[in-house]
């Protein structure tokens, strides 16, 4: 199969009826010499969940990490073209990346709590935007840990270092962390692959509560994953979108023969 | 496991060796596990047991200054006269003499008694010896005084000879003021009491009759220089508002000073500096009210007075000078009270001890400086003493009882000038106004008071490692967090190999630039070097800021992670125009020289100071702490990094709320590597620190350190000697102190190390 034979944008997809939270447009990246994305277009729909999938290394995770600006932190990464997130560039001059970042909260694919409390992991978000007053945090830190289904199992040791909690509540307090500063966008970065299978289902319970509020963009080699949480899936293939569709119809109905072939299995 | 796997028939060809092969290959690596498990734990233990050895070497060293003192019966034989006045052991334990109540002197071989020689002194047959003086021990000078108001003063002393390749001990007296007794008191009354000492200006005697008269005769000897023939000289003085009676009386080896015992609790204090206008000067209680003063003698060096009492008691008394210049008799310490009245105090030949013996027949061996009582036990052997003559080298002792027998001991006594407590107390030593913290361990004299505090030196160990902590941590640890966490990578690979290779520096010559460069340079350009340590930093974040005015462009073609190679210039910019700058600042504002300007205003001021320290040493731990400090803020994992920037922190909120906190316990146990090198280390200090033992902190004095103490003083001491010992004790000092600083960095390293196993 020769990558360069497929197509990049995508006339199918139907987004009358959405909001547009993010529109990538020509958005090409290097790495140093290497091209890892290669002219992605698409739209992503406000407060619905969008999934990428495709085989390791084919740019999803790169693609995700754009969206907050966290590839600037390499250094050999270089991006041509414009996302544009509620009619603003974020590759702008003048945008500040730590105010984008709030804005686009992110969940890694291995929990990172920072070795302080449960309490202070929340809070810390919240300390970095100068919020001091106990009352606020206090509140903050019980309606985000509510809010990523974990504060009844924590709420009477909050004050024990976050290094004790399970691998899946671990994750789940990042989200809580991640929601604390009430971001517009989720971006999720494979949050389940180091869990097992009933963290994993707590955290797609979590994901399907949390889309009414956020936009939430996930990335997953799990298909079956993809199929169960998200509005809309993007198939990648070699820094190429290959497709974009809604959920239903991509994994009923691909309308590219690369899709079909990675999603039930023939390669990949 | 002994099986063995045979490999089944299969079709294909198995392309490993053979069964017999493999069998023997297992054969060898077992062998070879064997090998490398007996000899790995070999060498572990070799390791162990190398450092065990240097431990109980140490200690070995180091224990017997804690030892007690213990007398061994030896032989005893009869004595030639009883109730001896004065009795003597002479310097090889081989001779010993007896003076006995009519003025005969008896020399004996202190392994048998038999009688070496016998001297008659010069007593007319009529007269009776009513009172006697000892002078300083080692001249062997006394003085007896007879009931016609005469003095007759005699020299026992000890010629040595080697006929035939053995040596012989020949006992002689000798009359400095010649054979015949010295008619003293005109009015021909007997002598009560009387002292008498050898002093620079001539021999002088101070007699008290027992009509209460009070005379103090100074002898001049003059040599005539034709014939050789000495003439003395006699000058008479007398003192008035002295006691009426006395039982001792003492006059210093400077001829300053009178001291007399009343007979009751009170000792007088005469200042004879110049004998025309003596002055009494007062009168102390001495003894518990109540109590006599039975036995008054000087210690070695003739400045320090042991007072034994009636009870027991024992004190030791010196003249002290007071804010007005006049010396006052003061009581020092005491020593441990012995049950009954003290009858005799003997003091050392050679350090300022002494032994004293009571009515019960107790002996105690006690030590002035140590305030250490050695033993104080009955006689062993079960006998009363009634005198003692000691060893100038404190082997033997004689002890002569009433029953007329002399009783020869072994003395065990190496090691009591110093003590635990004496070591880490203030302790007044002779001649000072107040107790004191000092180390001055040895001296040309055998009168020098060692003084062994190892307060100075461990202060002084402590206040290197502190200013060079204050300069180095700083320094080291930003400059830590900024490699590891800022700076681009293609910078750090070449900055921290560089800073680390600093270590491989020789302190010898970090020490020699230190004393020979940098401590001229500071006092030169003392200005410079506080501007530089203080307005450099500023120096640098104005830098920072007007680098935000810098065209986007050069910016960029910079790049971040770069911007340190310009600081370059501004740091060395800087230091220049503060060098240059400081003789006019020093001009404008402090009188042409800060160095002298601080000295006026009452900082003293030496040009090895621990400011030029602080640098020098700063420089030396620089590497060390760095490199563990750059190393635990680098692993601070990427993904905690990561979260934290994705949460919208800035990278300077990501150092500060997650980088630090996380790398804090590494930093730490870089800081406590960094002050046990700074505790241990040698070269720079003993170069650059003038090495003073004073005890402040002061910024711009000096100080000693135990290693440096160390390096200087061992190779000069006598091995085994008190000093020698003392040495090793700092040693190990020392050494607990790296040991603390050393466990308490590994411990939080370890428990980083578990901290971050779960990460």
């Amino acid at each position: 199969m020769n990558p360069t034979q497929v197509p990049n944008s995508f006339t199918e997809l139907n987004l009358a009826d959405e909001k547009i939270k993010i529109e990538v447009n020509d958005l090409k990246l290097y790495y140093g010499e290497s091209q890892a994305l290669k002219t992605v277009n698409m739209h992503i729909p406000e407060k619905r969940v969008t999934a990428f999938i495709g085989p390791s290394g084919c740019g999803k995770s790169t693609l995700l990490r754009c969206f907050n600006r966290m590839n600037d932190l390499v250094d050999s990464c270089r991006i041509e073209g414009q996302i544009i997130m509620d009619g603003q560039n974020i590759y702008d001059r003048s945008v500040d990346v730590a105010e984008l970042r709030r804005q686009v909260g992110m969940v890694f694919q291995k929990p990172n709590p920072f070795p302080k409390t449960i309490y202070e992991n929340v809070a810390y978000g919240l300390r970095l935007q100068g919020v001091k007053d106990r009352r606020i945090l206090d509140e903050v830190v019980e309606t985000s840990l509510k809010g990523a289904a974990l504060w009844n199992e924590v709420k009477d040791r909050l004050h024990d270092n976050a290094f004790g909690l399970s691998g899946g509540q671990q994750q789940r307090l990042v989200i809580a962390r991640a929601i604390a500063i009430e971001p517009d966008v989720l971006l999720l970065d494979e949050p389940a692959s180091a869990l097992d299978p009933i963290s994993t289902l707590k955290i797609e319970e979590l994901i399907c509560e949390l889309k009414d509020r956020y936009t939430i963009v996930i990335v997953t080699h799990n298909m079956q994953q993809a199929a169960r949480v998200s509005d809309y899936t993007a198939f990648m293939y070699m820094g190429n979108l290959v497709e974009f569709d809604a959920t239903n119809k991509m994994f009923t109905n691909p309308s590219q023969q690369q899709t079909e072939d990675y999603i039930t299995g023939r390669f990949g | 496991m002994q099986q063995t796997f045979e490999t089944p028939a299969t079709p294909r060809r198995s392309l490993l060796p053979n069964g017999e092969k493999r069998a023997r290959l297992r054969r060898w690596r077992k062998v070879k596990d064997k090998l490398s498990q007996y000899g790995i734990a070999f060498a572990g233990i070799s390791v162990v047991a190398a450092f065990a050895t240097i431990f109980v070497y140490l200690f070995s060293e180091v224990g017997p200054i804690f030892s007690s003192a213990s007398l061994e019966p030896e032989k005893q034989y009869a004595s030639q006269s009883e109730t001896p006045l004065l009795t003597n052991l002479e310097r090889y334990s081989e001779v010993g003499m007896t003076l006995d109540a009519k003025g005969k002197l008896h020399f004996f071989s202190a392994a048998d008694g038999n009688t070496i020689k016998d001297v008659n002194l010069a007593i007319p047959a009529d007269r009776k010896i009513v009172s006697l003086a000892k002078g300083e021990p080692r001249s062997g000078i006394f003085a007896l005084g007879l009931d016609n108001g005469q003095v007759l003063v005699a020299k026992h002393e000890y010629n040595l000879s080697y006929p035939d390749g053995k040596r012989q001990v020949l006992p002689m007296v000798t009359y400095p003021l010649g054979q015949e007794p010295l008619q003293l008191d005109a009015q021909q009354r007997p002598i009560q009491a009387l002292a008498v000492q050898e002093g620079s200006t001539g021999t002088a005697i101070a007699v008290l009759t027992d009509d209460g008269r009070l005379s103090f005769n100074l002898f001049e000897t003059e040599t005539n220089l034709m014939t050789g023939e000495s003439t003395f000289n006699r000058s008479e003085f007398a003192l008035k508002d002295g006691p009426k009676t006395a039982t001792h009386m003492l006059i210093d080896t400077t001829l300053h000073s009178l001291f007399i015992a009343e007979g009751n609790e009170k000792v007088h204090y005469f200042d004879i500096r110049s004998p025309g206008d003596a002055r009494y000067v007062e009168a102390v209680n001495a003894v518990a009210a109540g109590q006599q003063v039975r036995q008054m003698e000087f210690l070695v060096g003739a400045v320090s007075l042991v007072i034994g009492g009636s009870d027991g008691s024992l004190g030791q008394w010196f003249l002290v000078r007071d804010e007005h210049n006049n010396f006052h008799l003061k009581h020092i310490r005491d020593f441990d009270k012995h049950p009954a009245a003290i009858t005799q105090i003997e003091p050392e030949y050679s350090r300022k001890g002494f032994m004293a013996i009571d009515e019960q027949g107790h002996v105690g061996i006690h030590y002035g400086t140590s305030a250490r009582t050695l033993l104080l036990e009955p006689m062993p052997g079960d006998i009363k003493p009634q005198r003692l003559a000691i060893s100038p080298i404190n082997t033997a002792l004689l002890a002569f009882t009433q029953d007329g027998q002399v009783h020869r001991y072994t003395l065990e006594n190496a090691h009591p000038d110093v003590s635990w407590k004496a070591m880490w107390n203030e302790v007044w030593y002779e001649g000072r106004e107040h107790p004191d913290y000092i180390w001055q361990a040895s001296s040309g004299s055998d009168e020098f008071e060692a003084k062994m505090s190892l307060v100075p030196l461990a202060l002084g160990t402590l206040k290197a490692a502190v200013f060079a902590m204050m300069f180095a941590t700083p320094l080291a640890v930003m400059s830590a967090l900024y490699t590891a966490y800022f700076m681009t990578p293609k910078l750090r690979g070449k900055v921290k190999p560089t800073i680390e290779i600093m270590a491989a520096l020789p302190t010898v010559i970090l020490g020699f630039l230190a004393g020979l460069w940098l401590a001229p340079f500071i006092e030169n350009y003392l200005s410079a070097v506080f501007a530089i340590l203080v307005l450099l930093p500023v120096m640098m974040l104005i830098a920072a800021y007007l680098w935000r005015f810098v065209p986007e462009e050069t910016r960029l073609r910079i790049g971040t992670g770069w911007e340190v190679a310009i600081l370059i210039p501004v740091v060395i910019g800087f230091i220049l125009l503060c060098v240059e700058l400081s003789p006019l600042v020093d001009d404008t504002f402090f009188n042409g020289s800060l160095r002298q300007w601080l000295t006026d205003n009452g900082y003293s001021y030496d040009q090895r100071n621990a400011l030029v320290v602080g640098i020098a040493m700063g420089f030396a731990v620089i590497p060390n702490i760095y490199s563990i400090a750059e190393d635990a803020v680098f692993n601070v994992p990427r993904h905690l990094t990561q979260g934290s920037l994705a949460l919208g922190a800035t990278p300077w909120q990501t150092m500060v709320g997650v980088v630090l906190p996380t790398a804090s316990p590494g930093i730490f146990a870089a800081v406590m590597v960094g002050f046990g090198r700074a505790v241990g280390e040698t070269m720079i200090v003993l170069m650059a620190t003038g090495n003073s033992p004073v005890v402040n902190f002061n910024l711009f004095e000096g100080m000693r350190t135990l290693s440096a103490n160390i390096a200087v003083e061992l190779p000069e001491t006598a091995v085994g000697s008190t000093h020698f010992r003392v040495l090793f004790l700092a040693a190990l000092v020392l050494f607990v102190f790296t040991f603390i600083f050393n466990t308490l960095a590994e411990v939080i390293r370890q428990r980083l190390r578990q901290r971050f196993s779960n990460l």
